[in-house]
């Protein structure tokens, strides 16, 4: 409907300057001819008339000639005469208005020439001067409306019917404009919404591209574009199920393998197979995690959201952590957890605040503990999972969420870390449309995870 | 010698498990796809069977939910790592258990017993008069290895039939989570392992609650469940 306003008020201004273009050519190129030539007619009427009086009069005295004044003035643009007599005197004619006239008998008893006085804002006068065959003279004065550039609007009731018929008629011209134009758009954006909303079999139904315009060569684009998308996301899908499959095939043989070699294995073989059986199990857990983090990556619209006890998950996963951190020396304490439910994926919230839970205790400082907070303020829950490390230098600090990103190389690796566990729990909270930042406190590193809750 | 039917398509690996098993103790018969793979297992002739999810012909979960059809015998899934879904999926079509891939060849032949032992059990247990209990509405037969409510058949795997079985005999005290873990799993409890979890909320979901609307199986944070008596 915007663009329909839009076509409509462009229509409306277009006519505008229309009109006023053809009032201003009228004007400038044809005003002054018309009013010359209106003059030399009405000069030729007042000849005319005053013959035709002198003769009225001469045949049939006063009452013919009041009656014939009469039926002068009832005609055409006429609108008042009266005949004066030589002494000024309101021969025939109403007395009430005669006075408006009498400027035009000085002039008019001058001469036998008709007399027009034109003024711009006042009727215009006329006036000849008779002689009566009984010997007696007078003026005959008449009163015109002046023609002139008549407005086409606002003057009478008529101009302003013109007016609404005009714009009405705009209106629907302009709608029927609209329509043309938007419904295919709309029929269009339908589609471009289904395709966002990850319906990758969404085309362009065939009608709109029947048309033989720019809006069906839009739509021929879309079709293209929208078969090329679902061709790399599909491959995309498919080559991380590959991925998946083909390179846990060979892990998992190299398991099953190793387990028979251990069987086999004497006192100073086995350290080295335990060896390769660590280093194996990091291997298969890093392919986990880049499968986790393409599959968040190619698209939230998959994830299946049912109702999450926020506060359980929180509370299980710093137990669990504080469990693991027992082992090392280190604790995860929660200092506030308040009671919160939200729709969402439990697994993938569970993995973000373990991911990030588990990083704390990673980087805390041994003898330390990982403080872990979940707090509902204004509806969105707030959780905040602090340890008490060195921190991250300040230019770091937004580049903790890349994948595979490692802050001190050599810590990491005696850490055993595949940096990709911050960036999982970004995608994660991102599917949530939550978000998730990191700052420094005076020791050690905050994160903190907001996620909305719609409110009940 | 207990006979183990695996159905992988991964002829290498079948190999290397055979072998593995082999070592173990186990008589262990490889098919490549979906299709035979359910014949065998309908033959009648093996103790339990390791499946594939991902299986030419015949995807695992079909394979599951026609042998589960006619039969009981117990499997155990293969799935992806990291796929909920599919673990889910195969113990609610009626896996006895699941192992993500790759798995650790040690802790497959500790499941393969665990579950054996469950299957032995519940044979030797048909001639004696095994622990019967008749609580809420609900009655098992240890012997039989059967359990119902309000006299119809749970179709309980034989996990949760365990977990049951553990719960109900402690009716009305809580059950520590790690006891559960290491009677009925057979393993320790290990941090951020949800699967006792899942099997109980599995339990859950096919017990129902209460006439009067209360959950039968509660959970006692950070501690473990318990069965609530009315």
């Amino acid at each position: 409907m915007k663009l329909y306003l839009k076509i409509f008020l462009w229509f409306l201004a277009a006519i505008a300057l229309m009109v006023g273009v053809v009032i201003f050519v009228t004007r400038s190129f044809q005003t002054e001819p018309m009013v010359s030539r209106w003059q030399r007619s009405t000069k030729n009427h007042l000849i005319f008339y005053g013959s035709s009086v002198e003769q009225v009069r001469n045949l049939g005295g006063n009452a013919e000639l009041a009656s014939y004044l009469e039926k002068l003035r009832d005609a055409g643009s006429i609108s008042d005469v009266v005949l004066f007599d030589s002494d000024k005197h309101v021969l025939i004619g109403d007395p009430a208005i005669a006075h408006e006239l009498t400027p035009i008998i000085p002039e008019a008893s001058a001469t036998t020439e008709p007399i027009l006085i034109v003024n711009d804002s006042d009727p215009a006068i006329g006036g000849i001067s008779v002689k009566f065959a009984d010997g007696t003279s007078g003026v005959l004065a008449i009163r015109w409306e002046p023609p002139r550039g008549q407005s086409l609007f606002f003057d009478s009731l008529a101009g302003w019917l013109r007016f609404i018929g005009l714009v009405f008629t705009a209106a629907v011209l302009c709608y029927l404009l609209a329509a043309y134009l938007t419904t295919p758009i709309r029929k269009l954006r339908e589609v471009t919404h289904r395709l966002a909303a990850g319906e990758l079999d969404a085309r362009v139904p065939p009608r709109l591209k029947k048309r033989r315009d720019e809006i069906a060569d839009l739509s021929k684009d879309f079709d293209v574009m929208a078969e090329r998308i679902e061709s790399l996301i599909t491959s995309q899908q498919r080559l991380s199920r590959d991925i998946s499959h083909e390179l846990r095939s060979p892990l998992a043989r190299m398991n099953v393998a190793l387990e028979i070699a251990k069987q086999r294995a004497n006192e100073e073989t086995l350290p080295i197979l335990e060896r390769i059986e660590n280093e194996s199990a990091r291997l298969n857990e890093m392919i986990g995690r880049i499968l986790t983090l393409a599959r968040l990556e190619s698209g939230s619209n998959d994830i299946q959201k049912s109702p999450v006890n926020l506060t359980e998950v929180v509370k299980d996963v710093a137990e669990d952590a504080d469990f693991e951190a027992r082992g090392k020396g280190k604790s995860v304490v929660v200092l506030r957890a308040d009671e919160c439910r939200l729709t969402g994926n439990e697994n993938l919230l569970r993995s973000a605040v373990e991911n990030v839970v588990r990083n704390a205790v990673k980087y805390t400082d041994d003898n330390t503990s990982v403080a872990v907070s979940l707090e509902v303020v204004n509806g969105s829950a707030k959780i905040k999972i602090a340890d008490q490390g060195t921190g991250v230098p300040e230019s770091e600090i937004e580049k903790l969420f890349l994948p595979f990103y490692r802050l001190a190389e050599a810590r990491d690796r005696k850490s055993g870390g595949t940096g990709l566990g911050l960036a999982i729990a970004q995608r994660a909270i991102a599917a949530h449309k939550g978000s998730i930042k990191a700052r420094n406190l005076d020791h050690g590193l905050e994160i903190e995870i907001i996620l909305d809750r719609p409110k009940n | 010698m207990e006979k183990v039917l695996i159905i992988d398509d991964d002829e290498e690996l079948c190999e290397l498990v055979s072998e593995y098993l082999g070592v173990e103790g186990f008589d262990v018969s490889c098919v490549n796809d979906g299709e035979t793979g359910l014949d065998e297992a309908l033959t009648g002739k093996y103790d339990m069977a390791i499946l594939d999810v991902m299986l030419p012909k015949m995807n695992g979960f079909d394979v599951l939910r026609n042998l589960r059809e006619t039969s009981k015998l117990p499997v155990i899934m293969l799935t992806a790592r990291g796929d909920d879904m599919e673990r889910i999926v195969g113990l609610e079509i009626g896996a006895d258990d699941y192992l993500p891939k790759p798995f650790n060849a040690r802790e497959l032949a500790a499941r393969l017993r665990a579950i054996l032992r469950r299957t032995a059990e519940q044979s030797s247990g048909d001639n004696e008069t095994g622990e019967k209990i008749d609580t809420d509405g609900i009655l098992i037969s240890s012997a039989a290895r059967t359990a119902t409510l309000h006299e119809q058949d749970l179709g309980l795997t034989s996990v949760e039939f365990d977990l049951l079985f553990e719960l109900l005999k402690n009716a009305g005290k809580v059950v520590k989570k790690e006891d559960l873990s290491e009677n009925v799993l057979e393993r320790k409890l290990s941090p951020f392992d949800r699967s006792l979890d899942m099997h109980i909320s599995n339990l859950r979901k096919k017990l129902g609650p209460r006439g009067d609307g209360s959950e039968r199986i509660k959970t006692i944070r950070s501690v473990g469940y318990i069965y609530t008596v009315v």
